[in-house]
Order: structure tokens, then sequence, then C-alpha cells
């Protein structure tokens, strides 16, 4: 039990993180859910009258005079779950196996290894995308090694294809993927591996059985920080899609900035958090679910 | 948005703010003796450096100089309070909207010493036809920007989009107004049309040939200079590098007609050094000044006698300074009111389409 006083002082240990927290998140997000209700300016910012349209857009009912209802905004939405979805996949499916054969490395090569990970943080993203129009673009680095090697007789198009968003995504995003991984992946207790393979396992029945479910909760936390900003990146479509690769980001940027429609960019912003809120809760509940099989 | 070549991105703008900030820093760390101070809010890119370091030589005052990449963004900062800034840049619509909302003080730039200089055809306000507000700054058609080798001549919008049947690349600008705009003038229409069926007819237009347009992009110039793309539709700034490799590059006014740009100086309402903002009025209404920047920035001027004061090479360039019947089929962007709101919904049908 804790005692009165002790209470007390955790309660004030607590109330500056709390106010920050009130202040700086929640205020802002009041904000948008507000906004989210009102009529747009006619040059940007809000008319403080309720309007319910803004959903009516996203969601089947609009006033047909300024805008008319139309399904596009879920497809939109919809498209950028599906890339989001295949870039955690993609991550994960390069970093486990990187992560395992990294956490098996001395230590010294170890922590140079995950240096190296995180060293394109020290670069700017629009540069280091950049980068990759340029070895993407028809004339640029890989399509020249391949034509040089002989493999494909013609330029291949990557550039301004959804190929190109997935191979740019996963490439920023491939860190927040392997850290957590890797985090996991050292801790794992090396001497159960052992033991199930004493008792006669396979090496595939000793992964699926006994390494996967140690390091799920890794691959859990690997997967929402990739997901999350996959969903609501604008960057990487508009650079490496060629803004034709339209996602949700690319949406709400346009609202707030040419289309000066604010309040319908922050209800598409409260759909977005709405859904990705209860993914995780899904997520969480099932992963924690799992851990108490366990 | 529009300007000059070298700029990255608009949106991210984020690596230039710093540099120019550093750069501002050494500036006033220079000249200990202020006269003054000017605080300049424009475009990234889009003023010659050298202008404003020979107007702190010639008056003393100090300038520090911030960058924004589209008009809205800069509205926004503005109407959210952003104080300090003295004069900045929007384009001529942006600008009708600021004195609608009351965010211009009223300079009497026509009543200053060098306003004679001024063509009158570059007073395009709807709200200040007599320029008294702001002061016309620069302009420039949007065209098409091409490589030669693969895209061959350009006259066009036609033979632009007839080069993606011949397997080539083309690109437009990621903004919807100008976008559309061409969708419009190819349909007959004004580009500030806010008729529905108007705007339903340029969408068809746009989306029968997006799966033609490889990309909308501003980021083109190094991809036009390698052929990766044949032609894009781009500023006028292109001049630049169609002087450097004219054999290589170039840069046509389609005969249908486009769009064009004009930015005009304005001083805020809140400014807090309005002398100096005039003092920069009357330097840049100077045609040294204007050809200054002009030389640098490869666009049009709205100063006459500093059209005669640029090289050849840029005074007899039908882009950079278009003969008349040209001016004639190039429309501006006027302010669409609610009616932007039919235009955003057009634009994300046509980016959405695969």
């Amino acid at each position: 039990m804790i005692g009165k006083r002790e209470s007390r002082r955790l309660a004030a240990l607590l109330i500056p993180g709390t106010l920050f927290l009130g202040i700086f998140f929640m205020g802002p997000l009041a904000v948008m859910i507000v906004f989210s209700f009102l009529e747009p300016g006619l040059y940007g910012g809000v008319e403080w009258n309720f309007y319910h349209l803004n959903y009516g857009r996203i969601l089947g009912w609009a006033d047909a005079e300024w805008e008319k209802f139309d399904p596009v905004y879920a497809e939109i939405f919809f498209r950028s779950v599906r890339l989001a979805l295949t870039n955690v996949a993609i991550t994960l499916l390069i970093c486990y196996p990187a992560a395992l054969w990294v956490s098996g490395l001395t230590t010294r090569w170890r922590t140079i290894v995950v240096f190296l990970i995180t060293l394109p943080f020290f670069v700017s993203l629009v540069v280091r995308l950049f980068c990759w129009v340029l070895i993407l673009r028809p004339s640029g680095f890989l399509n020249s090694t391949l034509l040089g090697l002989g493999l494909i007789s013609e330029p291949i198009d990557i550039i301004y294809t959804e190929t190109a968003v997935l191979i740019g995504m996963a490439y920023i995003l491939l860190p927040f993927m392997f850290l957590p991984l890797y985090a996991s992946i050292e801790k794992l207790d090396h001497s159960l591996v052992e033991a199930s393979s004493d008792l006669g396992a396979s090496p595939y029945q000793t992964f699926l059985r006994v390494i996967l479910p140690m390091t799920l909760p890794g691959i859990a936390a690997g997967a929402v920080l990739v997901f999350i900003p996959s969903l609501g990146n604008f960057i990487v479509p508009d650079l490496l899609g060629g803004a034709k690769v339209l996602m949700i980001g690319n949406l709400v940027e346009q609202q707030f900035l040419s289309a000066r429609n604010w309040p319908f960019g922050s209800a598409l912003s409260v759909m977005i958090m709405l859904v990705m809120l209860l993914l995780i809760i899904f997520f969480l509940r099932r992963i924690g679910r799992s851990e108490i099989v366990k | 948005m529009r300007k000059l070549p070298t700029r990255f991105a608009c949106k991210f703008l984020t690596i230039a703010k710093f540099s120019i900030a550093f750069v501002g820093a050494m500036v006033i760390a220079q000249s200990a003796n202020a006269q003054g101070q000017l605080n300049v809010y424009n475009w990234g890119d889009y003023i010659n450096p050298e202008v404003l370091t020979r107007f702190t030589e010639e008056t003393g005052i100090e300038v520090s100089l911030d960058t924004y990449g589209t008009n809205e963004e800069m509205l926004a900062k503005i109407q959210s309070g952003a104080t300090g800034y003295d004069i900045v840049f929007p384009s001529v619509h942006m600008r009708d909207i600021m004195q609608k909302l009351d965010l211009l003080h009223d300079a009497k730039v026509n009543t200053l010493p060098g306003f004679e200089n001024i063509d009158p055809a570059n007073m395009r306000s709807k709200v200040d036809p007599e320029s008294s507000y702001c002061l016309p700054y620069a302009w420039g058609a949007v065209g098409i920007f091409y490589n030669k080798a693969e895209a061959g001549e350009i006259k066009t919008w036609d033979d632009f989009f007839a080069l993606p049947d011949k397997g080539k690349k083309i690109t437009m600008l990621d903004d919807l107004r100008e976008t559309i705009g061409v969708a419009l003038i190819k349909n007959g229409h004004s580009v500030n049309t806010g008729d529905s069926a108007a705007l339903e007819e340029a969408q068809a237009w746009l989306l029968e040939r997006t799966d033609k347009i490889s990309a909308f992009s501003y980021d083109i110039v190094s991809l036009v200079q390698s052929g990766d793309i044949a032609a894009a539709h781009w500023y006028v700034g292109a001049t630049l590098y169609t002087l450097e490799e004219p054999d290589k590059l170039g840069f046509v006014i389609p005969e249908e007609g486009a769009t064009m740009y004009q930015e005009d100086i304005c001083v805020l309402k809140d400014a807090p050094n309005k002398d100096s903002a005039v003092r920069f009025f009357e330097f840049y209404m100077q045609p040294e000044s204007a050809a200054l920047n002009t030389l640098q920035q490869v666009n049009g001027t709205a100063n006459v006698p500093a059209r005669d004061l640029l090289p050849q090479e840029l005074k007899s360039n039908p882009n950079t300074n278009p003969p008349p019947e040209v001016i004639a089929k190039l429309q501006i962007f006027e302010d669409l009111g609610n009616d932007l709101r039919k235009y955003n919904q057009v634009w994300t049908k046509v980016r959405t389409a695969q």
C-alpha cells in the first residue's frame, strides 16, 4: 500500500507530465475535432457554424452544391491502408532475418551495425528520397546496371509508380522495424532455443514455436511504428510517386494548403485517427492475449 | 512556387530556410552601423540576393529574409498573427485576398519617385487597379520545358500530349490551378471559371490523359536534362537552363495559350518598418535594381526601362519577353472564392485516377 504522503508526492511528480500532455497533445487534438464540425472559411480558417458535411463528403452525404459525395475519399483511404500494410510486411521480411543475424554477432560488431542502421537519420529525408529518384529513373543507377549486365533489354519503369513509393517507404522506415525487433530478439533466452532442439524439434519448429512467439512483442511494436508513419506519409508519394499515387496524407495536406479547407482536412485526420486507434487496440489485445497463453 | 529552377521542392524549404537564416546572420554581423531594418518574407529563391546586398549598401538598412513555398502558407502565417515581417510577395490573386482581409498597408506606391517606370499592363490587381497598395514585381509564363533530343520541337499542348504515344514521358505541375488551368484553356474556358459544366469538361479531358502523365511534380529539372522526362509543364524560369544548353533544351509558350503568374510586393498592415519598406520600393523601382534581379531570375519584370538594360539573349527571348500577341493569350489566376472547392474536387479525382 502506498502511504498518503507518498501518493501526494507521486501526484506532484506526475503533474508536469500530465500538464504537458494535456496542453500540447490533447489541446491541438481538441482543436482538430472541433474544427472538423465547422464550416470552412473562405480564405482558410473556419466559420463558427456547425457543419456536418465534412464527414458527409467522406461517408455518403454532401450538399452537392460545392461538393458531391464521392467514394474517392474512401478509396484513397483503403489504398493508403493497403500500401501501409504492404510496407509493414516488406520491412518485417527484411528486418527479421537481419535482426537475427545481427544478434548473433560479437558485441563490437553489433554496436557498429546498429550505428550504421541509424546513420541515415543524419541526412535530410528529402535529400535521401531525391537520391532514390536518381537511382530509379530510366537512365538511373538501377536501370543502367541492369542494362549493363544484360539482365534487361529496356529500362524498366519504376519511378512514379506504386512500386517506387513502396521502395521509398520501406527504405525510410526500415530502422523503425529493425530496432524494436532487434531489442526483442537480442533478449531472447538462447537456452530455450537449445532446449527445443535438444528435445527433438526441427529448426523450423523451434522458430515457429519458440523464437517467433517470444519475439512477438517486438514484431507488434515494429509493425505499429512502421504502419502509422506509412499511412500518413505524403513526401514519398509526392517525390517517388509523382503525386499520382495519392495517399491520405497528401489529401490532408492538400486541404490545409491549396484547397484552404481546414475543416475537411481535420475531418479526414479525425477519421484516420479513429481507424488507427481501433486497429491498434485490436492489435495490442491480440498480442496481449497471446502473451498470457504463453 | 513558380519561380526559380534551383528550388528543390516548395514544401521542403527547411534546408533553404536554415541556410538563409545563416547568411542573414552573417550579413547582420557584418555591418554594425544599422540605419534601420527591413524584414522580407518571400518565396524561396525568388529574389536575387545581390539586390538585397546592394539595397543595404545604398541605404544602410539591414535586410532579413524569410521564405515560404506557397501563397497559402504565407497567408496562413500572416493570418495567425505572425508579426515582424514588413514586405511580402503574394501572387496577384492572393494580394487581392489579403487586401480584402485588411492585411495590407496602403503604401501609396503610385506616388513614389520611380513609379513612372512601371508598366501599366502589370497593374493586374482587381481591387487595387491603380497600384496604390503594392508594387508589381515580376511575372512569367507557365509553358513547356523540354529536351529537344527526346521531344523534338514542341509548339502546342497537342504536341506535348502526343509524346506519351511515342513512348516518351511527360509531367505536369503538382498544382491544382495550373494543371486544371491547362485543361480549361484547351477546352476554351477561362482559367477562373466557376461554371460546373466547364469544370466537368476539364475534368473529363484530364482524366482521358492521366495515364499519359507520368507525374505531377515541380522537381523535374534534372530529369528533363537527362532526358528521362521528355517534356514538362513548367515555369519560364527554365530559361536559365535553355540558355546554358540551347541545343539540348527548349522552353515554349504553347500556341493554344497558357497561364501566367505575377507577384507584387506589398507592405503588411502591422509592418514594424514601413519607412524601410518605402525605401525598398524606391530602390526597386530604379531600372538598375529590377534589371539586376531579372538577370538572375530570368522572368519578366514590370519595370519598362529595366527591360532595355537586359542582355540581348533575354531581351529578344520570346519566352521571357513575349510579344503582345503572345501575352494576349496568357491567362492569370484570380481569386476563386468558394469555387475553389469545385477545383479541389476535380483535382482529387484527377490525382486518384490510375
